[in-house]
C-alpha cells in the first residue's frame, strides 16, 4: 500500500539511478573511471556558484517547455510540437524586441514575452483544433508543424528578418529595454529562471484549483465521463494545447531575451524534444517537471565540464538522458495501457 | 452422477486477501460436477468474481488448491486455465470491434496451413461448435455490428473453440431481454447435455431456480451454502445470500397515490435521432414524463434506448423533433446547459461514462458542477467547500468509502453507482434520465439507488427510466413505454403492463 503510493516518486528515482549505472558501465568499458567522471559531472553542475547558475540556466527552457508538454499530457494529448512552438515564440519575441524602440523595460519586456506566448499558443491551437473537431491525431500534426516552424523560421531569418549587419543568420539584437537581467559570469543565468518557476507555480494552481484545470484533468483521465457530465471536450483540448504552446513560446522568448539577445537560427539544441522526456520523467506534475528539468539542466551543464577535465566525452550525459527517457516512456505506456 | 467420475472442478479452501485487509474469499470450497449447470449467487462484494478469477487464473489465491477432473493444477495465468479447459465469458465483450466474429474467435488459436491462416477450417470448426450448442451468429459480420446478445454467443463459441469443458458465465443475462435470456439458457442446457459444465454468476434467483442443477451461495467472502437446486427455494436462497437478519431488504413497491395527471416534467416530441454509422436509431418518438412520475422504458437491447436517452440529455444531435423541459424547449442546447436547466443523467456504463476512476470521490462528485458556486466550483475551485459538499453527499447516500479523497476505483460497484446517482441528484433536477441504474447491483444497493430517486420524485422530479429488466420496471414505474426498433410501440399503465403484453410489444412492436 505504502509502496504503491510512493511509486510515482520511487520509479523515476530508480530510473535515474539506473541510467547513471549504465553510463558508468560504458565509461568503465571504454577505459575511463566512472567515479572520476561522476565527480566531474557533479563538480561542473553544482560544485561552484557558476556551475550551479549554469545548471539553472540550462534548466530554464527545459522547465518551461517541459511544463508545456505536461499540460497537454494532463489533457491526454501528446504535444510533440513544443520545439516548433518554442522556435516561433522566440522569433516573435525577437521581433518585438527590436521592432519597438523607446519603451521602458517594464513595458517592453512584457510585450516581448506576450508576443512569444501568443504566437506559441496560436501555433499549438492548430493541432488542438484539428484533433478536437476533425479527429486528426495531434502527434502526427505537431510533428509536421515542427518542420513547418523550423523551416519557416530559417527562411525568415535568412531573408526579411536577417540583420543586414550580421554575417550569421540572425535577427538584429533586441533593444536593451527588452533584455532580461542576466548574470555576468558567463553562466547565461538570467531572470528567466525566476519566470519559469513562476510559470510552474501557475500551472500547479491552474491544474489543481481552477475549473479549466479540472476540465483538463477530467478530459485526460476520462474523456467520456467528462463529456457526459457536460464538459466541452473539444474546447478543453484546444485550450490545453494553446496553453501548452504558450508555455513553449514563453520558453523561446526567454531564451531570446535572457541569453541570446536576438533570434539566432538553430539556437535550440532540441529543447522542445528534451522537454518530452522532462515531462514524462516528471510524471506530468509541475513539481516533478521542475525537478527533472533541474536534473537534465545539470547533466547538460556538467557534461561540458566533465569533458574538459576527464577526457570522458560529453555524449556520456546523453546516455544517461537516453536511458531515463527510455524508462520514463515505458512507464508512460504502461500507465496508458491499463 | 456416477461415483467414478471425478468432479470437473474441485476448488478447496480458496482464500484470497486483498491489500488493505479485505478478505474476498475465506476458505471457500466449490465442487462442480461434469455435465451440470452450477449457479454461484451472492450480493456485490460476496466474493463471486474473485472466486471465478481464481478459477480462471487471473487472481492468485493466498491459500487453497484446485483440481480439474481429479488432477491437481496450478493456474498462474488465464492461459493455464484455458489449457485446462476453463473458459470465461465476461459481462463486457472482449471482441475486437473491427474484426469479424469469426476472426475474433480464431484469434490466438488460429488454424494454420502452409504457414497461413486457414480460415476455412476454422470456420467449419466454429460452425460445428455453434450448431452443437444451438447458437446462430453471423460469423462474417464485424463485431461492432453485432448486438450484445450475439456478441455474448460468439464469446461462448470462442471459449468452446478453445476447448472449454467448464464455462464460466459472469452475469450472463445482465444486458439481455427476457426472450434472449431464455435463448441463452437453452444454449446452456445444450452445452451441459454435451457433458461440459457451466458455472454462472447471477443475482437473479429466478434464473438459479429455473436453470441450474446446483447452486453455491456466498456472502461476505464466505460460503453460506451448497444446494441441489431442486431441493431449495427462493426464500432459503435469499436468507443465505443476505443473512437472516437482512432478508427483509427487497425492492419495495413505491407506495404512491395515483393522483391526477399533473404538470409535465419532460416531454419528447416527434424526436428522430441517428445512431452509429448514421443509421436512424429513433423514429419520431413521443413521450411525456409527468412531474413526480417514473416512466419506465422497456425494450430489447439496442432498440434505440441509448440514442433516445443521449438525445434527451444533449449528447447526441437530433435530426428533427424537440425536447422540452417543463415546457421550455431545450433542443439543440449543450449538455451543460440542459444539466443546469434541470435534466440529470445516469449513464449506462458507470466506469466509462459515469465516473473517472482515477479521480477521487470529491472530484467525481464535482464533475459537471465544477462551475457551480454552490458546489464549491467556479473559475477558481473552493477546495474546502468541495470537500464539505462531497462529505455531505457521501454520508447522505450511504456510500461506504474511506472518505472524499479516496479514488473512485477503490469502491465496489454498488457504491460507485451510489456516487453517480448522488451526483445526478445533487442539483435537485426537474427530470432524471436513468439508463439501467441498477445494472449489476445487488438487492441492497438497488434499493438504495431507488430510495434516493424516490426521495426526489416525491418532490416532483420526473424520471425516465430505461431498463432491460422487466421485473424491475414493473416494480418501480408508474407507466411503461416500450421501444421497438426505434419507435415507441406503446405506453402502458402499470396495472395493465403484464410480462406477456410487454414481451409482445418488445418483440413484435404491437400489442
Amino acid at each position: 500500500m505504502i509502496l504503491r503510493r510512493l511509486a510515482p516518486v520511487v520509479q523515476p528515482l530508480l530510473s535515474v539511478l539506473g541510467a547513471f549505472v549504465v553510463a558508468g558501465i560504458v565509461v568503465w568499458a571504454c577505459g575511463g573511471s566512472p567515479f572520476e567522471a561522476l565527480s566531474a559531472l557533479l563538480q561542473g553542475s553544482c560544485g561552484s556558484s557558476t556551475g550551479l547558475l549554469r545548471t539553472l540556466s540550462k534548466a530554464t527552457p527545459l522547465l518551461l517547455s517541459g511544463l508545456a508538454v505536461a499540460v497537454a499530457l494532463r489533457a491526454g494529448l501528446f504535444n510533440i510540437g513544443a520545439e516548433g512552438q518554442l522556435i516561433l515564440g522566440a522569433l516573435a519575441a525577437a521581433w518585438a524586441g527590436h521592432a519597438f524602440t523607446g519603451l521602458p523595460a517594464w513595458i517592453h519586456i512584457p510585450i516581448c514575452l506576450a508576443a512569444g506566448v501568443l504566437v506559441g499558443g496560436l501555433w499549438a491551437a492548430i493541432p488542438g483544433a484539428l484533433r478536437a473537431w476533425r479527429g486528426s491525431h495531434e502527434v502526427i500534426v505537431t510533428i509536421m508543424l515542427n518542420y513547418l516552424a523550423i523551416q519557416f523560421a530559417h527562411f525568415l531569418v535568412n531573408g526579411v528578418m536577417k540583420d543586414p549587419g550580421s554575417m550569421a543568420p540572425a535577427t538584429a539584437m533586441v533593444e536593451p529595454s527588452a533584455r532580461l537581467w542576466a548574470a555576468a559570469d558567463g553562466s547565461n543565468f538570467s531572470a528567466g529562471f525566476g519566470l519559469a518557476l513562476l510559470a510552474a507555480v501557475g500551472v500547479a494552481v491552474l491544474l489543481r484549483r481552477t475549473a479549466l484545470g479540472f476540465e483538463i484533468r477530467a478530459v485526460g483521465l476520462g474523456a467520456d465521463a467528462a463529456r457526459v457530465a457536460g464538459v466541452n471536450v473539444g474546447r478543453t483540448m484546444v485550450s490545453a494545447m494553446a496553453l501548452s504552446g504558450a508555455l513553449a513560446g514563453l520558453a523561446g522568448a526567454i531564451e531570446v531575451l535572457g541569453v541570446h539577445r536576438r533570434y539566432l537560427d538553430a539556437f535550440s539544441p532540441g529543447y522542445g524534444f528534451d522537454s518530452i522526456a522532462v515531462a514524462l520523467l516528471g510524471g506530468g506534475s509541475p513539481v516533478g517537471v521542475t525537478l527533472s528539468s533541474l536534473l537534465f539542466g545539470g547533466l547538460s551543464a556538467g557534461a561540458t565540464y566533465m569533458e574538459a577535465w576527464t577526457h570522458v566525452p560529453r555524449q556520456i550525459a546523453g546516455i544517461v538522458q537516453g536511458v531515463v527517457i527510455f524508462s520514463a516512456g515505458a512507464r508512460y505506456l504502461k500507465g496508458r495501457r491499463r | 452422477m456416477r461415483a467414478d467420475n471425478p468432479p470437473a472442478v474441485h476448488m478447496r479452501n480458496i482464500t484470497k486477501r486483498y491489500p488493505g485487509g479485505v478478505v474476498a474469499n475465506n476458505a471457500i470450497s466449490l465442487t462442480v460436477l461434469p455435465g451440470t449447470a452450477h449457479a454461484v449467487v451472492g450480493e456485490n462484494g460476496a466474493g463471486k468474481s474473485t472466486l471465478m478469477g481464481v478459477l480462471y487464473g487471473s487472481v492468485r489465491p493466498d491459500a487453497g488448491s484446485i483440481e480439474i477432473d481429479g488432477a491437481p493444477v496450478t493456474l498462474r495465468r488465464p492461459a493455464d486455465a484455458i489449457r485446462h479447459g476453463i473458459g470465461l465469458v465476461t459481462q463486457h465483450t472482449t471482441m475486437i470491434p473491427a474484426l469479424t466474429a469469426l476472426d475474433n474467435v480464431l484469434l490466438g488459436f488460429e488454424p494454420v496451413r502452409f504457414g497461413t491462416l486457414d480460415r476455412r477450417t476454422g470456420r467449419r470448426r466454429v460452425e460445428e461448435l455453434s450448431a452443437q450448442a444451438g447458437i446462430e451468429v453471423d460469423w462474417l459480420a464485424s463485431a461492432d455490428t453485432l448486438s450484445v446478445a450475439a456478441l455474448q454467443k460468439a464469446e461462448i463459441v470462442k471459449a468452446l473453440y478453445r476447448g472449454a469443458r467448464v464455462l464460466i458465465l459472469d452475469e450472463p443475462t445482465a444486458t439481455l431481454a427476457p426472450a434472449e435470456a431464455d435463448r441463452l439458457f437453452a444454449v446452456v442446457q445444450g452445452i451441459v447435455a454435451s457433458g461440459a459444465s457451466v458455472l454462472f454468476i447471477t443475482h437473479k434467483l429466478r434464473e438459479v431456480l429455473e436453470h441450474s442443477g446446483h447452486v453455491t451461495i456466498l456472502r461476505g467472502g464466505a460460503k453460506t451454502g451448497d444446494r441441489v437446486t431442486s431441493e431449495t427455494n427462493a426464500d432459503e436462497l435469499v436468507s443465505l445470500m443476505l443473512g437472516a437478519d437482512r432478508s427483509a431488504v427487497r425492492l419495495e413497491q413505491p407506495q404512491r397515490d395515483r393522483s391526477e395527471p399533473s404538470d409535465v416534467s419532460l416531454q419528447v416530441r416527434a424526436l428522430t435521432v441517428r445512431g452509429r454509422g448514421g443509421r436512424p436509431a429513433v423514429h419520431s418518438a413521443d413521450l411525456t414524463v409527468r412531474t413526480g412520475e417514473v416512466l419506465g422504458v422497456a425494450g430489447v437491447d439496442g432498440s434505440g434506448q441509448r440514442e433516445l436517452a443521449e438525445a434527451i440529455v444533449g449528447l447526441r444531435p437530433t435530426v428533427s423533433g424537440s425536447v422540452l423541459l417543463c415546457g421550455e424547449d431545450v433542443t439543440g442546447s449543450s449538455v451543460a446547459f440542459r444539466a443546469a436547466a434541470g435534466i440529470a443523467y445516469v449513464p449506462e456504463d458507470r466506469h466509462r461514462e459515469g465516473l473517472i476512476l482515477d479521480f477521487d470521490l470529491a472530484e467525481n462528485l464535482l464533475l459537471g458542477r465544477h462551475r457551480d458556486a454552490s458546489a464549491g466550483g467556479g473559475r477558481f475551485l473552493q477546495r474546502r467547500r468541495v470537500l464539505a459538499d462531497a462529505e455531505r453527499l457521501l454520508t447522505e447516500s450511504g456510500v461506504a468509502s474511506a472518505g472524499p479523497l479516496s479514488p473512485a476505483s477503490s469502491l465496489s460497484g454498488g457504491n460507485q453507482q451510489k456516487v453517480v446517482v448522488a451526483r445526478a441528484l445533487a442539483r435537485n433536477p426537474r427530470a432524471l434520465v436513468a439508463m439501467q441504474p441498477t445494472r449489476g447491483l445487488d438487492v441492497g444497493a438497488s434499493a438504495a439507488v431507488y430510495d434516493a430517486i424516490r426521495a426526489h420524485t416525491a418532490a416532483g422530479m420526473g424520471v425516465l427510466l430505461f431498463s432491460l429488466d422487466l421485473d424491475e420496471l414493473r416494480e418501480v414505474s408508474d407507466r411503461i413505454a416500450v421501444m421497438y426498433n426505434g419507435r415507441i410501440a406503446g405506453v402502458l399503465d402499470r396495472d395493465e403492463a403484464g410480462v406477456e403484453r410487454l414481451g409482445k410489444l418488445m418483440t413484435e412492436g404491437r400489442p
